[in-house]
């Protein structure tokens, strides 16, 4: 399968009728009040004081548009994905860019020359969402990840490096030499580069080995041209530049965050802008939050769950990271549970990332049916037995429970987390759980007697 | 220091605001202008943030309003 581009998923998208286009001019500061009362992805064809550009948001708003992007079923987003993401292929280097058509340096490095939105009330600030960005280390390699940033002036934002990540640890290790950390910011690229770069891959993994594996072919890079990075050549904008070795000594945010609170000012890096390259009729790609952000956790979540569920020889059936925790902060599987294995699967899956909330049930719960999971959590839990309870894990500061507010600037924060094994408990007869079944159901037919 | 700069410094010098107020304080003037006049006063280094996120700028009112939101 060919390497496909933000453009080409576009099109996908307006296929399956899930793009509205908006052809009159629209203020910057109109555009999250427009996008939010839409059911659909936007595009904004015509932006008041920015000719040629157009802004597209939403894209990823719905697990069914999720579902098309990975070309499946909705209730099998996080095998697919899993799959795809498995068989890594490396990148490969192309000369000839269409993010590279503009490119500004020196004096005409200006941010304000892109429609950068305001998308919420408490906001600190203009934000990009939705970012790609690329950092290198000379021992741990290439990185992607995606980290908001802030408008501060015409060169320089905000960037958000609180929580613990690969890039976070990169730059620590730049600050503690006393240098700045190269970066580079591709913005608008395919959700599977999107995905790649939110998933939790161990450090010397390239994230972009990753989102060749999920186009099934290799993703093409560009060297940049003021920093000694390579971005997907068919990115809509590129921002080049490096974040100043000053520490944690800017203030940043609020921000609407993922986890649907709009968080407080945090204190974070500076991100200086060296050049700016774009396409000739550039798309801004405005990520619309939590529920993009969301929607592209819950798989990359779920893969992690089926991973750990198979590391600790657990067979999954169903996994789902509901969007109510933000794709996140809960993992409920329903396994093939062997005696003892209810509690082994919730230590695996409390071991991924953040997630704060396990609950496992047997392989006959729908677990994409609250009901059914209300009941297994009434009638299979006792609290004294089947609840595990951890202390002091890695937990992430949009929590506003963990009271990382607390900690000071650059202070990593700890969550507890709580396992429930709604599964049915050894010792307990399973015909006991039989479930009420209609008499006669079988032999009739409701139409022949209406 | 352009003139919409110096408005907003004397707004944010007598209260503190949010973002979005002083957004919608300027909502008649183009939104990139809005951006250069927020970024002069960023280089300027004068914001400063209270406990619920608003700006204000040290030498007027609205450093004792902040002190009192901090004090709540």
């Amino acid at each position: 399968m060919a390497k496909k581009s933000f453009r080409d998923f576009l099109r996908n998208l307006e296929d399956a009728g899930e793009i509205s286009r908006i052809k009159k001019i629209v203020d910057p500061r109109e555009m999250s009040g427009l996008a939010a009362q839409n059911d659909k992805a936007t595009i904004f064809e015509a932006i008041e004081g920015y000719p040629g550009w157009k802004t597209a948001t939403a894209l990823l708003s719905s697990r069914r548009r999720l579902a098309i992007t990975l070309d499946c079923d909705e209730d099998k987003i996080a095998q697919t994905f899993e799959a795809a993401s498995a068989r890594q292929i490396e990148p490969e280097l192309v000369k000839d860019a269409p993010c590279q058509e503009v490119v500004n340096t020196g004096d005409d490095v200006d941010l304000t020359s892109i429609p950068y939105p305001l998308m919420h009330v408490h906001d600190g600030g203009p934000y990009i969402s939705g970012t790609f960005v690329v950092s290198k280390d000379a021992e741990y390699g290439r990185n992607a990840g995606s980290y908001r940033m802030m408008y501060r002036t015409p060169k320089e934002t905000g960037i958000d490096l609180v929580s613990p990540s690969d890039m976070r640890f990169y730059y620590q290790r730049a600050l503690d030499r006393g240098k700045p950390l190269p970066i580079a910011v591709a913005i608008g690229v395919h959700p599977f580069e999107m995905l790649a770069a939110s998933y939790k891959a161990p450090i010397r993994t390239d994230e972009l080995t990753l989102a060749g594996g999920l186009h099934g072919g290799p993703v093409p890079l560009v060297k940049c041209k003021t920093v000694d990075l390579e971005v997907p050549a068919d990115a809509e904008i590129v921002l080049e530049g490096e974040i100043l070795p000053t520490g944690w000594t800017a203030d940043e945010g609020p921000f609407g965050e993922f986890s649907q609170i709009s968080g407080d000012v945090k204190w974070n890096p500076v991100f200086r802008v060296k050049c700016i390259t774009h396409r000739r009729d550039p798309i801004f790609y405005m990520l619309q939050m939590p529920w993009e952000n969301d929607w592209l956790s819950a798989p990359v979540t779920e893969a992690a769950g089926l991973q750990a569920l198979r590391v600790a020889s657990v067979e999954p059936v169903a996994i789902r990271a509901p969007v109510g925790s933000c794709g996140y902060w809960t993992l409920i599987a329903s396994i093939k549970k062997r005696p003892g294995e209810g509690k082994n699967a919730l230590l695996a899956l409390l071991s991924v990332a953040e997630v704060k909330l396990a609950i496992v049930t047997d392989e006959d719960i729908d677990i994409n049916n609250p009901d059914d999971i209300d009941w297994a959590l009434t009638f299979c839990v006792q609290a004294d037995q089947d609840l595990v309870t951890l202390s002091g894990a890695r937990g992430k500061h949009v929590d506003p429970s963990i009271r990382a507010w607390e900690l000071g600037q650059g202070g990593l924060p700890l969550t507890a987390k709580l396992g429930i094994d709604a599964t049915i408990p050894e010792g307990i007869p399973r015909w006991l759980y039989k479930r009420i079944q209609t008499y006669g159901k079988d032999r009739v037919r409701l139409e022949d007697y209406l | 220091m352009s003139a919409l700069c110096k408005v907003i410094q004397a707004k944010l010098t007598e209260t503190p605001m949010q973002f979005a107020e002083v957004v919608d304080d300027h909502l008649d003037v183009p939104w990139r202008h809005f951006l250069q006049a927020w970024g002069q006063l960023r280089e300027e280094d004068i914001l400063k943030r209270d406990d619920i996120g608003r700006y204000y700028i040290e030498g007027g009112a609205a450093e004792a309003i902040a002190a009192e939101t901090k004090a709540e």
